[in-house]
Formats: C-alpha cells, sequence, structure tokens
C-alpha cells in the first residue's frame, strides 16, 4: 500500500518534476545551465582527462628515468672501457708507458679507493656534461688490479695516463699516474735525471721550464710552490698534508704518486700495494720451497716472512721506511744467491 | 515512461563506463607490453656490451698478464725477459687461487704447455710432470679464450747441475659471458 502511494505520488505532475529535478542534481556532473560560472562537462570528459593526465604524467615519468638509466649505462660503459685500456698500461722491463684518453664530452672522473683485504679496490665514477649540466652518476667501476693515483676528481676531456712499475724490492705492480690536460705541471729546480725522464714521457701538462701563472708549480727543495718535494728526506707537501715516500733504486715511482694524488687517494694506495706485497712475499717464500728440490738452497725466506708480516702491519706512508729497509736487504740477498727469486 | 527512459539512460551510461574502462585496461595494456619490449631490447644490448667489454678486457690482459708480478720470471732466468711465466710461481698461485678470484676480472686463466705436449692437469704433487694449469675457473658462461705465446720456466736438476729450463706455452684468458 505504501509502495503503492510513493508511486502515485511520483507519477503526479508534481512528483514528477521532483524526479527530474532529483535526476538533475544527481546526474555525475551534469551541471545546470542556470548555474552560471559551472562547466558542462560530461562523465566521459572528465574520466578522459584524468586518463589523459595519468597517461601523459607515466610517459614522463618513465621517460625522465629511461634517460637517468641510458646516464648511468653511458657512465658505466666509459668507466669499464677506461679500465680495461689500462691493461696496455703493465709494464715488463720499460722504466714507464704513457697514453692519453679523450672522451667526446667534458667528464669528471671521481677515483675511490678501499683497501679491505685480501687486495683493497679501485673504483672509478665518471659524471659527464650534459647540456651545461652535470649529470651525476652513481654507477661505479670497480678492479683490483688497478693503482690509479690521481687527485679524487679530476675533469675535463682529454686524460693523460703514464705508468711505472713499483719495486719493493720485487716488482709489486704498475702505478699509474691520471692527469687532466686542464692541469699543467711544472717542475723546477728537478734533479736532473727526473728532468730528463718527464721530457721522455712527451706529456703536453707537464712542463721543465718556464712556468706560466696558471700552472701547477712542483718544486724540488723550494718553497711557496703548490706541491714542494722534499726529493732527500721523501716528502711531498701539498695543502698543508704531507705524503711520505720511499723508493728503492730510485725509481721514483711512489715519489710520482705522492705528486698527482690527494692524501687520502695516496694513502690508500699504498696501503693497498701492502696488501699485495705481502701476498707476493708469501709467493716467493713458496716458490723458495719448490726450488729447494732443484737443487736451490739459499734461504731468504724468514727475510721475506717477516717483510710480509711488515706489509701486514702498514698503517700509513710514514712506516714506507723501515720496509724500505727491510727490502733493500732482501733484493742485496737475492742478488747474491745462486738461484734469485725475482 | 520516465522511469523508462531513466533505466535506458542510466544503462547506456553504464555501457559507455564499461566501455571506457575496458578501453583504459586495453592501452594501459599496450603501454606495459612496448615498455616490456623497449626493455628487453635495452637489456638485451646492455648485456652484449657488457659481454664485448668483457672479450675487449680478455684480450688486452693476456698480452700482458704475463708481465704482472704473480706470472712473471723476472730476472730469474737469466736476465730479463718479457712474456716469461715462472712455472713455480704458478703452482704456488694455484695454491692460493681463492684470494685471486676476482683480481683480473676475468672468469677463466689457463696456461698449456705446447712443446713437448702433455695433457695431464698440474697439482703441486705432480709438478713439474704435467701439461695444464688451470689457474682461474669460476663457475660462470664464459666468452671464446683469448691467448698468448709464451714461455713457461723452471729450474731443473740435471748432473747436479741448476739450470734454467724454458718450454713453449700457451696463455689462454676468457672472460664472463654476460649474456
Amino acid at each position: 500500500m505504501l509502495y503503492q502511494k510513493i508511486m502515485e505520488k511520483r507519477l503526479s505532475p508534481s512528483g514528477n518534476k521532483m524526479l527530474n529535478n532529483k535526476m538533475k542534481i544527481f546526474s555525475f556532473c551534469n551541471f545546470t545551465k542556470k548555474n552560471k560560472g559551472a562547466l558542462e562537462i560530461s562523465f566521459g570528459w572528465l574520466f578522459a582527462l584524468i586518463a589523459g593526465a595519468t597517461i601523459l604524467f607515466l610517459a614522463i615519468y618513465f621517460g625522465s628515468r629511461i634517460i637517468g638509466t641510458s646516464d648511468e649505462t653511458i657512465s658505466a660503459e666509459t668507466g669499464k672501457e677506461i679500465t680495461i685500456l689500462l691493461n696496455p698500461l703493465e709494464t715488463s722491463f720499460e722504466s714507464a708507458q704513457t697514453t692519453s684518453i679523450t672522451i667526446p664530452l667534458e667528464t669528471r672522473i671521481n677515483n675511490f679507493c678501499s683497501y679491505e683485504n685480501p687486495f683493497g679496490k679501485q673504483t672509478l665514477q665518471l659524471d659527464q656534461k650534459r647540456f651545461n649540466q652535470w649529470t651525476e652518476t652513481d654507477t661505479d667501476v670497480s678492479s683490483y688490479n688497478k693503482y690509479i693515483f690521481s687527485e679524487e676528481q679530476v675533469e675535463g676531456k682529454t686524460f693523460y695516463l703514464f705508468s711505472k712499475p713499483f719495486d719493493f724490492p720485487f716488482k709489486v705492480a704498475n702505478l699509474i699516474y691520471l692527469t687532466s690536460s686542464d692541469d699543467v705541471y711544472c717542475f723546477t729546480g728537478a734533479p736532473n735525471e727526473i728532468k730528463e725522464e718527464i721530457s721522455n714521457l712527451n706529456q703536453k701538462n707537464f712542463i721543465v721550464e718556464n712556468c706560466t701563472s696558471e700552472s701547477i708549480k712542483v718544486c724540488f727543495n723550494e718553497e711557496n710552490c703548490e706541491i714542494e718535494v722534499d726529493y732527500s728526506d721523501g716528502e711531498v707537501r701539498k695543502d698543508r698534508d704531507i705524503l711520505y715516500f720511499s723508493d728503492i733504486e730510485d725509481s721514483n715511482a711512489l715519489m710520482y704518486a705522492a705528486i698527482f694524488s690527494d692524501k687520502e687517494i695516496y694513502e690508500c694506495q699504498v696501503k693497498r700495494l701492502m696488501l699485495r706485497l705481502k701476498q707476493l712475499a708469501l709467493i716467493y717464500y713458496d716458490k723458495e720451497i719448490i726450488e729447494k728440490n732443484s737443487g736451490c738452497d739459499e734461504g731468504i725466506g724468514t727475510s721475506l716472512i717477516s717483510l710480509s708480516n711488515l706489509a701486514d702491519d702498514f698503517t700509513d706512508s710514514s712506516a714506507l721506511e723501515i720496509i724500505k729497509i727491510n727490502a733493500e736487504d732482501i733484493e742485496i740477498r737475492n742478488n747474491a744467491i745462486r738461484c734469485s727469486l725475482w | 515512461m520516465v522511469m523508462e527512459n531513466w533505466g535506458i539512460k542510466n544503462k547506456k551510461g553504464q555501457l559507455k563506463i564499461q566501455q571506457m574502462a575496458f578501453m583504459l585496461i586495453a592501452v594501459t595494456f599496450l603501454f606495459a607490453l612496448v615498455g616490456i619490449f623497449f626493455l628487453a631490447i635495452n637489456l638485451y644490448n646492455l648485456q652484449k656490451t657488457a659481454t664485448g667489454l668483457e672479450e675487449d678486457n680478455a684480450l688486452l690482459l693476456v698480452s700482458k698478464l704475463a708481465n704482472s708480478p704473480e706470472f712473471s720470471c723476472g730476472n730469474s732466468f737469466g736476465g730479463s725477459r718479457s712474456n716469461c711465466i715462472d712455472f713455480e710461481k704458478l703452482i704456488v698461485l694455484q695454491g692460493m687461487i681463492s684470494k685471486y678470484q676476482n683480481f683480473w676480472g676475468v672468469a677463466k686463466i689457463q696456461i698449456r704447455k705446447i712443446y713437448p705436449e702433455d695433457e695431464t692437469l698440474c697439482t703441486s704433487g705432480n709438478y713439474p710432470n704435467c701439461g695444464i694449469i688451470k689457474l682461474l675457473d669460476k663457475n660462470v658462461n664464459s666468452t671464446a679464450f683469448t691467448s698468448n705465446f709464451v714461455s713457461l720456466c723452471r729450474k731443473d736438476l740435471s748432473d747436479n747441475a741448476i739450470y734454467d729450463k724454458c718450454e713453449l706455452a700457451v696463455l689462454m684468458v676468457a672472460g664472463e659471458d654476460k649474456g
């Protein structure tokens, strides 16, 4: 009965009007024309706008992500290529080797080093300049058998690399020195053999005379320069930091390392070198045991073990001199024996 | 009559919403497919580049590996020798290779004597009467070997005299196949 009454009321002219009004109110966004200033947007339009905006937002978001990923990829590829190109810098009996790398874009090479066991890690991270803006990436390229000495951040398009073997007393590794063509190093007061070596390298950013005001002055036994080298005491002073070097047979490998790198990089890489020295000393110790079967009977094994222990206890470059004394003693004894180990 | 019209309009509206929803799902699905296709191509290219770089690394490393301190003869076999591998150091290195797993950034390193040829695998037990030294063998897919001829030297004893014995060998290096 009640339902019948309601239906009758709805179907009456007044009821019909009421129903129409209700429909107008509840129809989705179908605002009456009487409502001034309001837009008449159908559901379809609203839906299309929201969907379109979502699709556009997603397209822009994924587009920027893809560009970011491609930057990371390029950075990783270039970093890996640089690491691979360092392989030919491994020397056999040369005293030094040099090469250069040119990258099409302005590039910042970030050099990182860590010295965890067994050999530490050398990491390169590249940032490149695109549309006058540096695109910073998080992709690292690591290697365990390279020792790159440089500032923490080297910037430029062309990079010069030269390498020298580091013997302590046997060959431990090849040290690679990385500099940018934008940084010109001027060596003043250097001993003749160093001047000669630098000139022979033919590296365009190394000069030994006529220093310009923009060049980085590397002075030997002089003061008031950006980098001061105390050759006799085995010290390199820069920015209030003192880096100690100690080379056997005047190879100067660690001296160059101290000149071209930041203190943190230098200390870390030297620590890594000591980790490798420790392992190599153990290899030579075991080699001596094998050689005894072939009739060789000279014993420098215990000295090698103590060298390995010294290298294991290495803390910073100020301790290099103590290891050097030990290494020089072993070198003399190795040269004197019938079956030299290296 | 009004009620009927309202019902028809309502149904039409619902149908339109359904159409729109299906359309949106289809469009999203299409975009997702295109995205996956694009990512798959990108990933494939990236893997190819990574494998190519590994091959390059192996190629450049093989020509210089013999001169690295863990392998090189140095001056211990009568003067400076280039591309000369110390057999004794290799046998020692084989025993401590776990420390060198990632050191050279390659998957496999092998040295094979080619004259006189010997197919026996080297261990510290059968040294020096063997011909193949499997120094590093990571359990991964690897690229083809790149090789370089080297001399494999050791100290030997004959008639109570110690002499340097050098044999012809090939140093083989393979990178990791990232594909």
